[in-house]
């Protein structure tokens, strides 16, 4: 007897070991169900709101440049967290937006708000296009491996020629840019120009919002977690991917001509392989696939390397890549999973059935 | 005449540079199926032990000697903590290798700074030919370059080291079946590739000088000369990268510099495009 109720109260503590395992998955499951994300949508929301109201003047400039590459960095995730097309070259089509805007503005004397923002955009659509379509497309479907070195070598072939074309000034890009005007009003960095861009991002923002998780959303999550089966369920695969690395190319290049007329200046680095990487940073440690976690992301690795920038230039560089390291080995769907299941972040948001039953949509969605 | 042989020579030597690159970056690839985004930096760290030894006074072939096998170490250790959990998926091989290679040159730079740093020519000096001089040095790596890619096939094919490496590549359940340790062959593979990749910083340093983004410079033309040639096999990415080489060296002879070095890798990805198993398909030695 007492043998087997040692084995009861071994049991026992055991099972409250269990328990508290149990709990705890509960309670991520309980979040789960209660829906973190919009939570999270929510505060960051509103803290980039009020950010203006207490930072500095300078400090908002920076807050406005980060806020456009949140915009670039919110392209990549589409593409890469969504679709798990790996783009290494995303900033060709940020590059050559700004280049594209910088050269309206210097040539033509092009600056208005309504004119250069569809054409920056429009510029980092034809690029993806382009790219995307010749990577992507064709009658055999295209290695992970060939498509991330072939948007890799097109950032740095792109680099090359940016550095050695007079037209397009060469080692020192485009300097001295004229600022964006609406009417006779200039935007010039400020408050002005930081809300005009959040505003940009949030539309942007929800119209990703809306696509990812629309039917076509959820059959690129699937392209993601395994093409093979979307491609066997009747999808297009590489129509998909196509679409949405253009869809990701053109968003590029809105943020890429905000940053140009931010900045004041265009250089090569900005179609190179330096910024397309650094976006690839933003996302893996925000965390892909969720598109606020490639917002966090820019926030939290901009502003920590300008907090660091100061004192420890010469060694945010490695904090970085270490960071990035064990993010990649221990966190792989970065910071973000620390509050977001899994659940939210891959794609049951249909959940309810009788709303995800449209058959028209499926239809069209399924032979775009 | 002379100025065509001078043309040529610059153009082989060129080729032979960028060979001794791809040779350790293609091994790694096709063996492993890793595209190793560190290897430019175990080419900046190959010319940086170089330079150190110069440094100190000590002679330079001696850092030459020294640098693979201070490399090769580094990888064998890199390989058994960190890369091994990246085999089964590329694309997170490239990020953690991409993470690495970061951590590596960022470090060297904060050791050399923003500098360019000169290495003497341990063989100086000019071989003449009649009227025309070519630089005995740039001679010298095309000899190493060529008495290492030998070597390379022979340990590769003939060894029953290289069968080995061949079994794992082409089936790791069988190799292991057969009583092959396939992470120490992984783990060796890595590490003669990244040995590789510090010869040839270290022989290469004398011609580019030492900088931080030295590796850099070479990574894509890597890359794009291995998925040239073909990943699977040992001569694939050699022969891609003599393809690759010997095109961004020739080609700013007859165009503008500019649009030579964008044209090779457009008609680079191109040809990939059409030709996805590369120059030579297959796998094996």
């Amino acid at each position: 007897m007492p043998k087997s109720m040692s084995v009861v109260r071994e049991a026992i503590a055991g099972d409250e070991a269990d328990d508290a395992m149990a709990e705890r998955a509960a309670a991520v499951q309980v979040a789960a169900g209660r829906n973190v994300l919009p939570i999270v949508e929510g505060v960051v929301l509103v803290a980039a709101l009020l950010a203006p109201l207490v930072l500095q003047d300078y400090l908002t400039v920076f807050a406005t440049r980060v806020i456009i590459l949140a915009l670039f960095a919110l392209s990549f995730d589409l593409v890469w967290g969504y679709a798990g097309i790996m783009s290494f070259g995303q900033a060709l089509f940020f590059g050559s937006a700004g280049y594209g805007v910088a050269l309206l503005a210097r040539d033509l004397d092009i600056t208005n708000i309504f004119l250069v923002l569809p054409a920056g955009t429009i510029i980092g659509l034809t690029f993806a296009l382009l790219l995307g379509g010749f990577l992507l497309l064709g009658r055999h479907p295209s290695s992970v491996i060939f498509v991330s070195l072939g948007t890799l070598t097109g950032s740095y072939a792109a680099d090359r020629l940016a550095r050695g074309w007079y037209y397009l000034g060469g080692q020192n890009g485009i300097p001295s840019i004229a600022p964006m005007t609406l009417g006779g009003y200039e935007f010039s960095e400020g408050p002005a120009f930081y809300y005009l861009v959040l505003g940009i991002l949030v539309v942007v923002y929800l119209l990703c919002r809306f696509l990812v998780r629309s039917q076509f959303g959820l059959a690129l999550a699937g392209l993601r977690e395994n093409e093979q089966r979307i491609a066997f369920f009747g999808y297009k695969a590489q129509h998909l991917k196509a679409i949405i690395f253009t869809i990701g190319g053109a968003i590029a290049g809105l943020a890429g001509s905000l940053y140009a007329f931010h900045e004041g200046f265009v250089w090569p680095n900005m179609v190179g392989v330096v910024v397309s990487t650094q976006v690839v940073l933003y996302v893996l440690f925000g965390g892909s696939g969720t598109l606020i976690g490639a917002v966090i992301g820019a926030v939290i690795v901009e502003g920590v390397s300008f907090w660091l920038s100061d004192n420890y230039r010469d060694i945010w560089p490695i904090i970085l890549g270490v960071l990035l390291l064990l993010v990649i080995l221990f966190r792989p769907l970065g910071l973000i999973s620390f509050v977001l299941g899994e659940r939210e972040r891959v794609g049951s948001f249909g959940a309810k059935p009788n709303e995800n039953k449209k058959p028209g949509k499926e239809k069209r969605n399924a032979a775009p | 005449m002379a100025n065509a042989f001078v043309a040529a020579f610059e153009i082989l030597s060129f080729g032979a540079i960028i060979v001794l690159i791809v040779l350790g970056l293609g091994i790694i690839a096709s063996m492993m199926g890793i595209f190793n985004f560190a290897q430019g930096e175990f080419v900046l760290l190959g010319a940086y032990i170089t330079y150190l030894t110069y440094a100190r006074g000590l002679p330079i072939w001696a850092g030459m000697v020294a640098a693979p096998f201070v490399v090769g170490a580094l990888g064998f250790v890199l390989e058994a903590l960190i890369i091994r959990r990246f085999y089964a998926a590329p694309i997170v091989a490239m990020l953690g290798t991409y993470a690495l290679g970061l951590i590596i040159r960022e470090s060297v730079r904060g050791l050399i700074g923003g500098f360019y740093l000169t290495v003497p020519e341990p063989i100086g000096g000019s071989i003449d030919i009649g009227a025309m001089h070519i630089s005995a040095w740039r001679f010298t790596i095309i000899v190493i370059t060529l008495l290492v890619m030998g070597g390379c096939y022979l340990l590769l094919s003939r060894t029953s080291f290289g069968l080995r490496v061949r079994a794992t590549l082409e089936n790791p359940s069988l190799a292991r079946a057969s009583g092959i340790s396939t992470p120490l062959i992984y783990g060796a593979t890595f590490a003669f590739g990244a040995a590789l990749a510090g010869l040839a910083g270290a022989l290469i340093v004398p011609v580019f000088s030492l900088f931080a983004d030295l590796g850099l410079r070479f990574l894509i033309q890597g890359f794009v000369a291995v998925m040239v040639g073909g990943v699977g096999s040992f001569i694939g990415p050699v022969a891609g990268a003599g393809v690759i080489g010997t095109l961004s060296a020739a080609l700013p002879w007859v165009m503008a510099p500019v649009v030579a070095d964008v044209l090779v890798f457009v008609l680079a990805i191109v040809f990939i495009k059409f030709r996805p198993q590369g120059l030579i398909a297959g796998k094996g030695v």
